[in-house]
């Protein structure tokens, strides 16, 4: 079912709750009452339609209208993902630390070894994904506003070619590693290999963050592909066709 | 990977699905197989000596073929089963293993498939897929582990670089492991490797 503008914003939660954190990343409260979904957004300045492209997106793997969100301005997009990112480094990376840090403390404090190496592999994921954020913030997003600015001037100056040689697009798609490897092993170490753990509900616990986690990064990575990539393309083609004539 | 394969050929799909919902029910490890329409069924070759068929007395009739043409194609069968009517010949029941009548109740049903399925897994068990990693993959697997580079393990283990990849990527399909840091884990759980040892060989 699709989520449209005039359903309820609760309705909507009810009816699929992983949508929840994808909300606070809009900076929606809870206790929306009965408002609809666009109620919420006006509220909240939000363009109702960019909203309803993201849930839609999440809610159904098989819904996507690239067509639709081509037209927004880059910086929802890129707001958007600035905002997931944060998430992730600032809430959702430490939660699951916090986690995993008390469930060696309970159960693998008699076994160094091990809860030395489920310490290092998670810092290094931790760092591989800041790494792989921080190169979107500083080089990604930069150069997609740069390449909307030129091609919203509808005469790009030469600058821009020289600008795009350095770096493009197709860098980006290159460089577009896989951060979830590493994920997808520790939850495999964990389901088949680590001795079970004495606290089980705090084991499933981080098994069913990591699989949301994993889940939403590639949601995140599908919004970059799809839209965020096609879109800056399109720019740069159209910028090499003007300046190079 | 499943050595076995029920073909399920009738032309109501009725009687196809509550045939395949009385497999799924018994849960034996096999492939399922639908046929609908009698010139597929005799013009595919089954290779597989394994295979069952079951079918019924109406679908063979359409098929207009002469008897002896008919027990020759059921030959290819190891096991056969039939449905019919009470009022089908004796005649073509001879030539299957089991005979399910319509109005046979489930218990019944089940039963008569359960005999032919149980008996044909214990003389063609299927082969067990194999997960465990060889004596040759887990010294490939230490080395990863302690940080070695493809090249490296290859001149230690006299193999080329070539060789180490396919090796590599059986263990990470058969383990479930993509990363040197998750092999890493798990070599040092499984004793093929000290924690001491990977930082003296990675310094």
């Amino acid at each position: 079912m699709q989520i449209t503008r005039s359903m309820k914003m609760a309705d909507m939660i009810h009816m699929n709750y992983l949508l929840l954190p994808i909300i606070s990343r809009f900076n929606i409260k809870l206790g929306c009452g009965d408002k609809s979904i666009d109620q919420v957004c006006k509220e909240n300045s939000i363009d109702v339609y960019f909203f309803l492209e993201i849930v839609n997106s999440f809610h159904d793997k098989n819904y996507f209208p690239k067509k639709q969100l081509q037209g927004f301005p880059l910086k929802l997009i890129v707001d958007y993902l600035r905002n997931s990112h944060e998430h992730y480094l600032h809430v959702k990376v430490p939660y699951i630390e916090d986690l995993i840090h008390q469930l060696l403390l309970d159960s693998y404090s008699g076994n160094t070894e091990l809860s030395t190496l489920i310490n290092k592999f998670f810092n290094d994921y931790k760092s591989e994904l800041e790494d792989h954020i921080n190169r979107e913030e500083i080089k990604v997003y930069p150069y997609v506003f740069a390449i909307e600015k030129a091609f919203r001037s509808k005469k790009p100056s030469p600058d821009i070619i020289e600008l795009t040689n350095k770096y493009s697009m197709d860098d980006f798609i290159h460089e577009h590693d896989n951060i979830e490897d590493k994920l997808f092993d520790l939850k495999n170490l964990i389901i088949k290999y680590i001795p079970p753990p004495e606290d089980i509900h705090l084991c499933n616990t981080i098994l069913i963050e990591l699989f949301r986690l994993e889940a939403d990064l590639n949601d995140h990575a599908r919004i970059e592909d799809k839209v965020l990539v096609p879109k800056v393309k399109f720019m740069e083609k159209w910028i090499y066709e003007h300046v190079l004539q | 990977m499943n050595s076995i394969t029920v073909v399920i050929a009738d032309r109501l799909q009725i009687t196809r699905l509550g045939i395949y919902s009385i497999l799924r029910q018994l849960d034996y490890p096999v492939n399922i197989r639908e046929i609908s329409r009698p010139e597929k069924l005799f013009g595919t070759p089954f290779k597989n000596p394994s295979n069952i068929l079951i079918t019924s007395v109406s679908f063979l009739v359409h098929a207009n073929k002469t008897v002896s043409g008919l027990l020759e194609f059921l030959m290819q069968f190891t096991c056969k089963i039939i449905i019919h009517d009470q009022e089908a010949s004796d005649g073509i029941i001879a030539a299957f293993n089991e005979a399910i009548e319509y109005n046979d109740p489930e218990k019944i049903i089940l039963r008569k498939i359960d005999r032919q399925l149980s008996f044909l897994l214990q003389t063609h068990p299927a082969p067990r897929e194999n997960y465990e990693i060889s004596e040759r993959e887990k010294e490939v697997l230490r080395l990863v582990a302690l940080g070695l580079t493809n090249k490296e393990i290859g001149e230690r283990l006299f193999i080329s670089s070539h060789t180490v990849i396919t090796h590599r990527k059986n263990i990470s399909a058969k383990l479930g492991i993509k990363t040197i840091a998750g092999l890493t884990v798990y070599a040092v759980i499984h004793k093929l490797i000290r924690i001491d040892d990977i930082h003296r060989d990675s310094s």
